[in-house]
């Protein structure tokens, strides 16, 4: 096992571990605080997969953008920042029907030829010349959507809608 | 160059689907539902940029550039989720998924 897995597995323990302390916890703001430091974890896996335009990317718009939105979202909607959610117990069918849906993709693994590939590391260049070049509709369709969504958030929350 | 065994990567994003799967379905409160979907999302987001990186496929920079729009689409739909909790706010004073029946009722 070389030193990159050894650091692969690290990430991942820390990403499956910050995950699901996120959804656990009871108090919001920490919530947001244990998601910021699963996002940056994963920026970090992208670094390791060299892939850090990504990496960037997602230390920019998720941990930075994505956490502040959701501060901003229980800073206006509470009058306590710091009080706790109503505990929502664990209820055995999401649980189940969860772990079912992870067991037949962990039993699905076998499928996969389990030789470590040697992963290689792209210039940012060239992911811009493919954004720009082949991949260029998609990019298009992205600044659509976002467009409308831009439209869509200000009509839902713009004033004297009852 | 790395080498690290794809088993592991689709391992470790099957698990964070599923964490975000247990959120969606069990989580009340609006915003702990939004988190839910980015663990989600950032699962598939992952398998994307491993597999971009694979060599041998011949399309490598397809998968960045889709992990790219990704990336885009989740911080739009944050952006959206967050314009209905402020809506939902306004109207029921709390923004319990529960709550928002009206068309049920």
């Amino acid at each position: 096992m070389n030193l990159e897995t050894l650091g692969f597995l690290g990430l991942a323990v820390v990403a499956l571990a910050t995950a699901v302390l996120a959804l656990l916890v009871r108090e919001l703001v920490h919530t947001i605080l244990w998601v910021a430091v699963f996002f940056v974890d994963l920026a970090a896996i992208y670094f390791l997969l060299e892939a850090s335009f990504l990496g960037v990317l997602q230390l920019g718009v998720y941990a930075g953008a994505v956490t502040i939105l959701l501060l901003f979202g229980v800073m206006v909607t509470r009058k306590r920042i710091f009080s706790k959610e109503a505990a929502t117990g664990i209820g055995p069918v999401p649980l189940g029907l969860a772990l079912v849906v992870v067991i037949l993709l962990f039993g699905a693994l076998p499928e996969i030829p389990s030789t470590a590939t040697p992963v290689r590391s792209y210039a940012a260049t060239d992911l811009s010349l493919t954004l720009f070049g082949p991949d260029g509709p998609w990019l298009l369709l992205l600044g659509l959507t976002m467009m409308s969504a831009l439209a869509g958030a200000i009509y839902l929350v713009r004033e004297g809608r009852e | 160059m790395t080498a690290i065994p794809p088993d592991l990567v689709l391992g470790l994003s099957s698990a964070l689907l599923g964490v975000g799967l247990f959120g969606i379905l069990t989580r009340r409160n609006f915003i702990l539902l939004l988190i839910a979907i980015e663990i989600a999302m950032n699962a598939a987001i992952l398998n994307f940029v491993y597999f971009a990186a694979f060599n041998g496929t011949g399309a490598g920079l397809s998968g960045q550039a889709a992990a790219v729009v990704i990336i885009g689409l989740a911080a739009t739909e944050v952006a959206v989720g967050l314009a209905i909790v402020l809506a939902l706010n306004r109207l029921k004073g709390s923004i319990n998924v529960a709550e928002a029946a009206t068309l049920r009722n």
